[in-house]
């Protein structure tokens, strides 16, 4: 209901018997009701941010290597787009005051999902086709595996806030896919983890590990995929607080690298002077914060966790 | 005869980020080559100067490739293949060799130098060197048909391939110092790559290669 605030100089001077009278007064003299806001606004906000994130990383990544492949398929203009519609879709879910699940929001989650399901099979395709097959060779240089997964996952992460914020809502429990929202997102968040571990480690390995920061994105963020699952386990305050430590190491890793790529681009020949090769050719500056964009939603688990605790 | 990459010149690429210093001087220097000769004397590069022209004829709408003075430049600074098939003597010894021979073969069939006869005629010879059919005295025991193969056609062919102007004409970006291929994929090219004309596309390919840099 609408209602015009009437003027701060009438209701400072009205007397009782003027409030008891005036049913404006009377009703703009109530306390003010804060919004009904729910106690998971917090992490379903931080993971929207962490679904933007995760969707901002696929968004250039794709763009600039689906570029490279000159978008021969059409289909390769679609990781950019749905990528897109998840970072407004998540800048929503940040900036709304309604805490519930919105069907257009879903919607390009869930479309985002299907599209990385779908880039997945598309990319194992591009690798068996090559000569040679399914073999290392062309898993390092044929169409990556892992790339369409961190779109699925912008789509899954965007996914669980919007479906923990419902069930939140409507149920009073915040609760993902039947279970406890905090411990089964760790969960998934742990397997994300651990499959851009595995990309990065194919990546790397391939980069023949040339600089020895190349080693952190194998070595850091398994273990923070591992006292994220502890914390989901064994949910005690020792094991968030290693969780939660861990994690933001992780979340500052995927900045760093980002800093770190460019560095790769700038060693290559011609430096950044040869962007135009350099950028596509040399190590993808938009792949490393998927590892923050996972870190947050592994924080707005913890945050989850800590809540159905106490 | 129509070029496959019209409008494509790789020497437009030289003042790009396509192209550093180091590339510009080498490609300088292969341009500057002396005219020549240096190394023959003036029979054997008047032989030399018709074989080249057999070997690989140039069209006439542009100034040729000067393959003489590559094969001239060649032997005069000894730039060595690094290898040297037993049966052969040091290059530049097969080389006047190889020419004196043929120019002995042109007079003896013809009573006339081998620049002097019709391309008809010096063809037919160059034929009877490949099948190796030549062993008279002025080869001085070198096989012709190995003299053919791994000197007059390993020289000339190497010479014309390494010149910007066969570049061109073969659509190749030249050296990629500092920029590289990206798209190695069949039919994928780079935008600093020149674009092959399509039958009744010609005009686009036209386009495109004004803007490969």
């Amino acid at each position: 209901m609408k209602t015009t605030a009437p003027p701060l100089a009438r209701l400072m001077h009205a007397t009782r018997d003027d409030v008891r009278h005036s049913p404006r007064l009377r009703e703009a003299s109530q306390p003010i009701e804060p919004v009904a806001a729910t106690p998971a606004a917090g992490p379903v906000r931080l993971l929207h941010a962490a679904a933007a994130i995760l969707g901002g990383s696929v968004l250039f990544d794709s763009a600039v290597e689906h570029y490279r492949g000159s978008f021969q398929n059409r289909a390769m203009f679609l990781p950019p787009i749905s990528a897109m519609l998840n970072i407004g879709s998540s800048a929503h879910g940040i900036a709304s005051r309604d805490t519930d699940a919105h069907p257009l929001r879903s919607l390009s989650y869930v479309a985002s999902l299907a599209i990385g399901a779908l880039g997945a099979g598309f990319h194992l395709y591009n690798v068996t086709k090559r000569v040679g097959g399914f073999g290392w060779q062309n898993l390092f240089y044929g169409a990556p595996l892992g790339a369409p997964a961190a779109l699925a996952l912008s789509g899954v992460v965007g996914l669980a806030a919007d479906r923990i914020a419902a069930n939140e809502k409507h149920t009073g429990e915040a609760t993902l896919l039947g279970l406890p929202a905090g411990r089964t997102l760790a969960a998934l968040t742990s397997l994300g983890l651990m499959g851009t571990v595995s990309e990065a480690g194919l990546m790397h390995f391939r980069g023949n590990f040339q600089n020895p920061a190349m080693y952190l994105p194998v070595t850091l963020p398994p273990v923070a995929a591992g006292v994220l699952a502890g914390a989901a386990l064994r949910p005690t305050r020792r094991s968030r607080k290693a969780a939660k430590t861990w994690l933001g190491v992780t979340s500052v890793l995927g900045v760093a690298g980002v800093a770190l790529h460019c560095y790769g681009v700038s060693r290559a020949m011609g430096g950044w002077r040869n962007w135009r090769q350099n950028v596509v050719d040399g190590p993808p500056i938009p792949a490393p914060p998927s590892f923050t964009g996972l870190a947050l939603a592994g924080l707005a688990a913890l945050t989850l966790i800590e809540r159905a605790s106490r | 005869m129509t070029s496959r990459f019209p409008g494509y010149d790789v020497l437009a690429k030289r003042n790009t980020l396509s192209w550093n210093e180091p590339t510009r001087r080498a490609i300088d220097k292969r341009i500057a080559v002396p005219p020549g000769p240096r190394f023959f004397s003036v029979t054997e590069w008047e032989t030399l100067c018709a074989v080249c022209a057999r070997i690989v004829p140039q069209p006439r709408d542009r100034p040729p490739v000067p393959l003489p003075a590559y094969v001239d430049e060649k032997m005069f600074e000894n730039q060595s293949d690094g290898y040297r098939f037993a049966e052969l003597p040091p290059q530049g010894e097969a080389w006047k060799t190889g020419l004196a021979a043929i120019e002995a073969e042109a007079q003896a069939a013809h009573r006339a130098g081998f620049h002097e006869l019709a391309a008809t005629e010096q063809d037919a010879l160059l034929r009877r060197m490949q099948k190796g059919e030549l062993d008279g005295p002025p080869w001085r025991g070198m096989p012709s048909a190995l003299f053919f193969n791994k000197h007059v056609l390993h020289d000339i062919v190497s010479a014309y391939y390494a010149h910007p102007t066969a570049w061109s004409e073969i659509g190749w970006a030249g050296p990629a110092s500092p920029r590289g291929f990206v798209r190695l994929d069949k039919g994928m090219r780079d935008p600093w790559e020149a674009t092959e004309a399509y039958p009744g596309k010609e005009d686009k390919a036209r386009r495109e290669n004004q803007r490969v840099v």
